[in-house]
């Protein structure tokens, strides 16, 4: 690892809500959204996100912004701990979000410039300068300021306001973005052409993007390092070709097995899992993918395996199979 | 040569409202028995509005439908009454999106399964039942018994768009229609359900229509595509033809945009703009705007069908510039 | 074109889309039914404005000898009532206590109910568990008991009758704010602007209150003429307005013994009721259809 501290560090983030119902709202079980994660992000590198609905990567997003206040764990930026050395405005400023929803995402009765030009004029910037830094904005996410600026988020097309969203979240000038599914209800075409933006606004502003989406095309395309995530643990990290030529978890090569096939000729055989993602309310014991793995052995359900870091490179498994001695008893079948 | 299952002929559909919505224009089609037929694109290309006129679900009072459309040679735009109730379900069935909304809350899935039967073929209650089994069977529902009990609440997303896939075939139509049924899935959902329609497309031998704006579910599951952009079908033919040879420059952008070995970091090469508005009828080619190869001649009238082979056929001026 | 040339360009060239307000109007123009019925509205509160130029009678003189004659007297074209009072000057009289017991007890409850339910919708938790349980007393019993009890422990008068009503119209109003606050609160532009670092003040100002105040309005309209007639019936029943102030639910009450000798003239306040309940509900609907910003 480099000596250089990374940008963005969080080391057991964690939550839990309870889930409330009978009388009086009391709780009778508990979802582990995130549960104890720790992750790395270098500056000016994109870590794609990736996992099925209840795998946590949406809260773990929101935890990064503190929309929601983690149960544990810590988030330092720039070795700066949040709540220790770090206030939470400077977290807010450096770390901004956009999100699916581009129509949700935009207050119906504000025009563009206000609505860009919100966060600026909250953190002390004078109305005027804010709409001239909306302007600017609007014009460097493709967007005419003479056309837009004035608009209402109805008249606009979807690409047109998740461009609006991106100028909103760069009003802050902030080191991270992170693009929850930011792209996924665009058509394609249009997810193209935002795809782009996103990389030139990268290479110009020298940004650090978060990038989930369940769209492992998309993923593989936009990020450098992948971060796999199965009911609220981390499954796999790793470099983005280490996790797409070598995944070493069971879970990662389903997920990738998973994706249609492209060539006419070679067909997807054989769905490699079967039935859905189980409900991330009181999750399996020991390894979680257990229940759906056909690797199980008795130690995958008995003892969670941990993150294991692979040899030579960035590259950790949560998974018995590769950690060496774990117990299981299909570890020589797969390293011969 | 085969009577196609369907015939689609210059079908077009227009929505009155405060602004007319010209959402069909002109759409030529044909599906053979047992065979699957997607038809790709993007939201507002008119994929949807096409399916639902096969099943005549679009409401009557502003719509108005023109063109040919017969199904097993019968005229679909004709009926009425209780053939049209035959046709619906019993002939021809569709499955959607959310399963939610084709699944009756207050009934259990045994019983709405059992209910179709009976209706659509006079079964006894006892035969419905038998059916209702058999097809949470056929749909590979694991203790399909315990399950003909529950309620679509109480099923996972997968379950339930099993469940409903059960139900539209539970009267074996002759043609499934199928609105992006996978679309709101998890990936590992996604292709046991895509698994599960082409085997049981086979096993009943039905035609199939499939709408989707995601190439490799069209890959995965199709004999055949039939690309739309703004309410036309801008390029027909076989899923190998589309996919190793797309001639229409709107083809070519969509199957750019799946990304599938895009390599990393590189600009990719994306069609500017959106689609248009469908507010009047396309007298000029509806790509044109939005094309690196638009000429005059495709602002000025509409596009050529050029037919490359049998059942193939691209609008567009530039195969035939290619030919000539 | 160069950034700087094109982001410096004066603000006044930018072009702007109509606001979102002069898109209700323009919408609301389009309605007839809602015209006409602003047009009453708008009339009714002309006449409460002016009745002493108005009515062409002094509404309170009354006299033994022409007691209730029929419509088309000459000298009072509406006839008079039970105390040879001109009909048609204390109908137009009446407007100013019927509408005034009409509107305002909905006025002070928009403002009171809207804080209440807003602030229970935007906080959460505890406080909207507090304020929203207390509200569901109330709601326990039935608008025109709650009035008529509140108005009874009071006392009769128009100012604690105006209390009673106002406090009948809280529960309801916040209850719709709380529940349009509460989905507006999860919508993605409120998370956008708390990830912002607003403050929730500004949120409220910015964010909760442009998109919950209208259909809280549009609500609080409709209740208007609710008020109307809980206001009359509490007259009537001698606990609101009392005589000879003319107020149409009293003078409906004083008359109601002359409907076998003049049931034409005994009609006539509860048609000014019925019209001017109408077309507060007309003008709501119409509101309501011309906010939504989709149509």
């Amino acid at each position: 690892m480099s000596a250089a501290a990374p940008l963005l560090s969080v080391n057991g983030l964690t939550k839990h809500f309870p889930l409330k119902g009978g009388f009086f709202g009391r709780s009778t079980g508990t979802v582990r959204a995130v549960d104890g994660i720790s992750f790395d992000v270098a500056e000016g590198e994109t870590l794609g996100i990736v996992g099925e609905s209840g795998c946590g990567k949406s809260t773990t997003a929101r935890l990064l912004v503190d929309l929601i206040r983690p149960d544990g764990g810590e988030i330092m930026l720039s070795a700066r701990r949040l709540g220790v050395d770090l206030p939470l405005r400077d977290l807010r400023r450096n770390v901004q979000m956009v999100f699916q929803d581009s129509y949700a995402s935009l207050n119906p009765r504000l025009t563009m410039e206000e609505a860009i030009a919100f966060g600026p004029t909250v953190n002390g910037v004078s109305t005027a300068e804010a709409t001239r830094l909306a302007h600017e904005l609007l014009f460097k996410v493709g967007l005419e300021p003479k056309r837009f600026a004035g608009r209402y988020p109805h008249e606009l097309s979807g690409g047109q306001r998740q461009r609006v969203n991106i100028a909103r979240a760069l009003a802050f000038k902030p080191k991270i973005v992170i693009l929850d599914e930011a792209v996924s209800a665009l058509d394609k075409s249009v997810e193209a052409q935002v795809l782009n933006l996103l990389g030139d606004l990268k290479r110009e502003l020298g940004l650090t993007y978060i990038f989930i989406s369940h769209d492992l095309n998309v993923v593989r395309y936009m990020s450098d390092r992948v971060m796999v995530m199965y009911l609220g643990e981390i499954a796999e990290i790793g470099p983005v070709d280490a996790i797409y030529e070598r995944p070493s978890h069971p879970y990662t090569r389903a997920l990738l097995a998973a994706m249609p096939s492209m060539d006419p000729d070679h067909l997807t055989r054989e769905a490699p899992l079967a039935g859905d993602p189980p409900n991330p309310i009181n999750p399996p014991s020991g390894c979680r993918f257990h229940t759906r793995c056909r690797h199980a052995a008795t130690v995958c359900i008995s003892t969670p395996p941990g993150l294991y870091t692979l040899p030579g490179e960035r590259h950790l498994v949560n998974c018995h199979l590769a950690i060496p001695n774990s117990g299981h008893p299909g570890i020589e079948a797969v390293t011969a | 040569m085969t009577t196609p299952l369907v015939e689609i002929e210059n079908l077009t559909v227009r929505f009155s409202g405060a602004r007319d919505v010209y959402a069909v224009n002109g759409v030529n089609l044909t599906l053979n028995p047992g065979e699957t037929l997607s038809i790709l694109g993007e939201s507002g290309s008119g994929k949807s509005v096409t399916l639902k006129t096969l099943l005549r679900i679009l409401p009557e009072n502003r719509t108005t439908i023109g063109g040919a459309i017969r199904v097993q040679g019968t005229d679909v735009l004709a009926l009425s009454g209780k053939a049209l109730a035959d046709h619906r379900g019993g002939v021809v069935s569709m499955i959607f999106q959310d399963p939610m909304l084709a699944l009756d809350p207050v009934y259990t899935i045994g019983e709405q399964i059992a209910e179709t039967v009976m209706r659509h073929e006079g079964a006894s209650a006892a035969e419905g039942k038998a059916r209702a089994l058999e097809m949470l069977t056929r749909v590979r529902i694991p203790s399909p018994e315990r399950r003909l009990k529950a309620y679509p609440h109480e099923m996972s997303g997968g379950m339930r768009q099993r469940a409903m896939i059960a139900l539209a075939l539970a009267c074996k139509p002759k043609l499934l229609l199928a609105d992006e049924p996978t679309t709101a899935l998890d990936a590992t959902v996604q292709i046991q359900i895509l698994l599960l329609l082409r085997e049981l497309q086979r096993e009943f031998g039905m035609g199939m229509i499939f709408v989707t704006h995601d190439v490799g579910v069209a890959v995965e599951i199709s004999d055949r595509v039939a690309v739309m952009y703004a309410g036309q079908l801008v390029e027909t033919g076989s899923i190998r033809d589309i996919i190793r040879d797309p001639q229409h420059p709107y083809t070519r952008g969509l199957l750019a945009a799946n990304l599938h070995g895009a390599v990393k970091g590189a600009r990719l090469d994306a069609i500017p703009g959106a689609p248009p508005a469908l507010h009047a009828a396309p007298n000029a080619c509806s790509f044109a705007e939005r094309c690196a190869h638009a000429q005059d001649r495709c602002r000025a009238e509409l596009p050529p069908r050029v037919t490359l082979g049998e059942r193939r056929e691209v609008r567009c001026i530039l195969p035939e510039m290619a030919k000539a | 074109m160069s950034a700087t040339a094109a982001t410096f360009e004066r603000l006044a060239t930018v072009e702007r889309s109509p606001g979102y307000w002069s898109g209700v109007i323009r919408r609301l123009r389009r309605d007839p039914v809602a015209m006409v019925a602003l047009a009453i509205i708008i009339g009714l509160v002309l006449m409460a404005l002016f009745s002493p130029w108005i009515a062409p009678a002094d509404p309170y003189r009354s006299s033994m000898l022409r007691r209730l004659r029929p419509i088309g007297t000459p000298g009072f074209p509406l006839g008079t009532d039970e105390l040879g009072r001109d009909m048609l000057s204390r109908l137009i009289y009446g407007a100013r206590l019927s509408l005034l017991m009409g509107v305002t007890p909905v006025f002070i409850a928009f403002f009171v109910g809207s804080f209440l339910g807003i602030t229970a919708g935007y906080v959460g938790g505890k406080v909207n568990t507090v304020v929203m349980r207390t509200v569901d007393v109330f709601f326990a019993f039935p608008s025109v008991l709650l009035a008529i009890a509140l108005s009874g422990a009071l006392g009769a008068g128009i100012f604690n009758g105006l209390l009673s009503l106002s406090i009948v119209f809280i529960p309801p109003i916040a209850r719709i704010a709380e529940s349009v606050t509460t989905a507006v609160r999860k919508i993605d532009y409120v998370e956008a602007a708390r990830a912002s670092g607003a403050s929730s003040m500004t949120i409220i100002r910015v964010h909760v209150l442009g998109n919950v105040l209208g259909p809280i309005f549009v609500y609080a309209t409709g209740l208007i003429s609710v008020s109307l007639i809980l206001a009359s019936g509490l007259s009537f029943l001698g606990l609101g307005v009392k005589p000879p102030e003319p107020e149409w639910g009293l003078m409906l009450n004083t008359l109601r013994n002359a409907i076998y000798v003049q049931p034409w003239v005994a009609a006539l306040p509860g048609l000014m009721i019925f019209i001017t309940s109408i077309s507060f509900n007309l003008l709501s609907d119409g509101l309501r259809s011309a906010m939504d910003i989709k149509a």
